[in-house]
């Protein structure tokens, strides 16, 4: 290989894998939106799927097209019992209580999976295999690749349509500047947030399935992504959904070529580095505007 | 003055002496029919697969027993689930030492962080302790009393691969990909050593972070480093992300990995069928093996084990890890304290059960040095032992 084909393949395998950790940021994103509420446990609600998904896959046999549809339901109802369950059942709810709710969610949902299926880790079938490549060149591309960064452009494509245009969306956004005003001009602020939920962990869901087959299913399958959704939804602007994606995608990228170019030990390192940098520079994100409330 | 000191003195040796004649009688955890053995590992949780350890010790305890037992007693156990949680296996190991009968000595336990929790505190009681289940250097370095390693260590293991891969199978583009971790760095500091007195030196040496998914950039690192050999030390679902990345990169260099990924059944089930021809050591015979200690361990796995149970490493590990403890309870005979059981330990030399030679001295607490190479046939499934018992050279 001479110098330029290891560089784009690190582009083209960042890029790829930053697809996935776009749409964290996306579902991170979502909920920020809505309810100014960081969701420490959409990694592993992701993972929950998976496994859920592995269930009905292997053990139980389903096709594909019955399995992965299944899981995303399931995705749903993960993510409206936690809303229903545990952040509308707060008392006096504010916004650091609800974010500590999340974090016992995760606990709870990962030591759910951990006694579930934790025994052994799973290998994950899928519709397209692992291994099937394009070649061009000397760029290695893998379908599965191509497919995660299609589903992260389609997701974040279609979110930004719904926002523009339905009611729903605009009701969304409403509901996160000034939820008591919302409530008064007639938005039902609670299904509002119902609906956030749901949304935001059909998206994660998405990212730990394609996620899912590069690796094993353990119970720790989504901490890293997880963290780097949670940066690139940072460098975004945490409630810019486009900035989300390209948030994700720039983490992926320049992950990958800090491991390639500099060092493989730090490079889970790296996205942290770029939350602190962000946060210190510009807090407000890439593209985000930054929203201050009037008092 | 000079009369008070030597009253005190006195005092003193008369203390002693009654402690020592309580304690020869009432060693904690033996009694006339009894000997009390503890073990701890992770029954659930994400380290489950390696709990299987403990309850092949308790497979071997019940064929003892069955036997008749060991001078006269038969031997208790009392294993608990840790989770593979250092704060657990303290509070249990604590439990078991203070309560009820206490607990003689410990057999094996899973895990590096979880042994070191309790390691200091088995060590102010002189609780024997013999194979702790990871081969690390902080059993021995330094040497304890009371603490008797049997796994081979990690440093000793990569050297011995390095060695086969250089003379037996020709290779000199090796590379390394260890996790950056005491277990990856021991494996990483022996593989290297040893290829320098080779004159030679790794391709690369790429390290993975303990949290890292992605390893895109390390598999493309080893691809253009050019090399043709492998060697992993690393975690098993880290072993499935290389090899799943180096297969959608058209990267197929010879696997070699460390004895800790060395159960193929398990690695070709988690990796979707890609452990195959991978190189590895092992450090005791293979669940296949058909010497006549192994045939009888397989009838009491038949007899004992519960159902669902499966005839793999980990579990024939946790019969291994005990072996020597068993054998030194009988050359400690019917009078049996601590410091019985510490000198018929430090009187085994070249004893060999399922594992390689184990031997040890005063001062001399890794039992076993040797391990040999072995090979996953084509299915991933079957695996084929490449050599004799090897040291380094």
């Amino acid at each position: 290989m001479d110098g330029l084909t290891p560089l784009l393949q690190i582009l083209v395998s960042g890029i790829s894998v930053g697809g996935a950790y776009g749409l964290i940021a996306l579902a991170l994103a979502i909920i920020y939106k809505t309810s100014e509420v960081l969701n420490f446990a959409q990694g592993d609600m992701a993972m929950v799927t998976a496994f859920f998904a592995f269930s009905l896959l292997v053990p139980l046999g389903l096709p594909f097209w019955a399995a992965l549809p299944a899981a995303l339901g399931f995705a749903m109802l993960v993510g409206a019992a936690a809303e229903f369950l545990f952040l509308r059942r707060a008392k006096e709810p504010n916004v650091l209580g609800l974010i500590i709710i999340t974090l016992g969610l995760q606990m709870i949902i990962f030591g759910f999976a951990s006694w579930k299926w934790g025994a052994d880790p799973k290998d994950m079938p899928f519709f397209i295999g692992p291994f099937d490549v394009f070649v061009l060149g000397g760029l290695i591309v893998s379908h599965l690749e191509m497919l995660t960064l299609a589903v992260a452009l389609a997701v974040a494509g279609g979110l930004a349509l719904f926002f523009r245009f339905s009611k729903l969306g605009v009701a969304m956004k409403a509901t996160q500047q000034n939820r008591q005003v919302a409530r008064i001009m007639g938005i039902r602020t609670r299904r509002v947030l119902l609906f956030a939920w749901v949304l935001a962990a059909a998206i994660g869901a998405l990212a730990g399935l394609l996620i899912a087959p590069t690796g094993t299913v353990d119970p720790y399958m989504m901490w890293d992504p997880m963290l780097k959704g949670f940066a690139g939804a940072v460098l975004g602007g945490m409630t810019s959904l486009p900035g989300a994606l390209l948030g994700g995608l720039i983490v992926g990228v320049v992950e990958n070529l800090f491991g390639f170019y500099v060092s493989t030990e730090f490079k889970s390192v790296v996205p942290f580095a770029i939350i602190i940098l962000i946060l210190g520079v510009r807090p407000s994100g890439l593209l985000a505007r930054h929203y201050v409330k009037k008092v | 003055m000079k009369f008070l000191k030597s009253l005190a003195v006195a005092a003193a040796a008369v203390v002693a002496l009654g402690a020592g004649r309580a304690d020869a009688g009432n060693v904690p955890g033996v009694t006339d029919t009894e000997i009390h053995i503890g073990q701890w590992g992770p029954q659930t949780g994400p380290a489950a697969p390696w709990g299987a350890v403990a309850r092949g010790t308790e497979v071997l305890f019940q064929m003892i027993n069955d036997a008749g037992g060991i001078h006269g007693r038969k031997i208790v156990y009392h294993s608990f689930d840790d989770q593979y949680n250092p704060a657990r296996t303290k509070a249990g190991v604590k439990e078991l030492v203070e309560g009820g009968p206490g607990i003689f000595a410990f057999v094996g336990g899973v895990g590096s962080a979880t042994g070191m929790a309790v390691k200091d505190y088995l060590n102010e009681r002189g609780i024997v302790w013999v194979g702790p289940a990871a081969g690390s250097l902080q059993w021995i370095t330094p040497p304890q009393k009371n603490l008797f390693a049997v796994y081979p260590l990690y440093v000793e293991e990569a050297k011995v691969l390095v060695d086969y891969l250089v003379t037996q199978e020709k290779k000199s583009k090796i590379a390394i990909l260890y996790a950056n971790d005491e277990y990856g760095k021991n494996g990483l500091q022996g593989a290297k050593g040893q290829l320098a007195r080779h004159g030679l030196e790794p391709v690369i040496e790429v390290g993975v972070g303990r949290a890292d998914r992605d390893l895109k950039s390390h598999v493309l690192k080893l691809k253009q480093s050019g090399a043709d050999t492998v060697i992993m030390w690393v975690n098993p679902t880290h072993a499935v992300i290389t090899l799943k990345t180096a297969a959608a990169m058209k990267f197929a260099p010879q696997w070699v990995s460390s004895s800790t990924l060395s159960d193929a059944p398990l690695m070709t089930a988690i990796s979707g069928g890609l452990w195959k021809n991978v190189i590895f050591t092992s450090f005791s015979e293979l669940p296949s093996s058909q010497s006549p200690l192994m045939l009888d361990y397989r009838k009491a796995f038949d007899k004992y084990a519960k159902k669902g149970e499966r005839w793999g490493v980990f579990f024939l590990a946790g019969i291994a890890f005990a072996e020597p403890l068993v054998e030194g309870l009988k050359r400690a005979g019917r009078d049996l304290t601590h410091d019985s059981l510490i000198a018929a330990l430090e009187s085994l030399k070249d004893f060999q059960g399922i594992m390689g030679r184990i031997g040890y001295g005063p001062g001399e607490r890794q039992g076993q040095k040797e391990v040999f190479v072995a090979k996953t046939d084509e299915t991933g499934l079957k695996v084929i032992q490449l050599s004799d018992w090897m040291r380094p050279n």
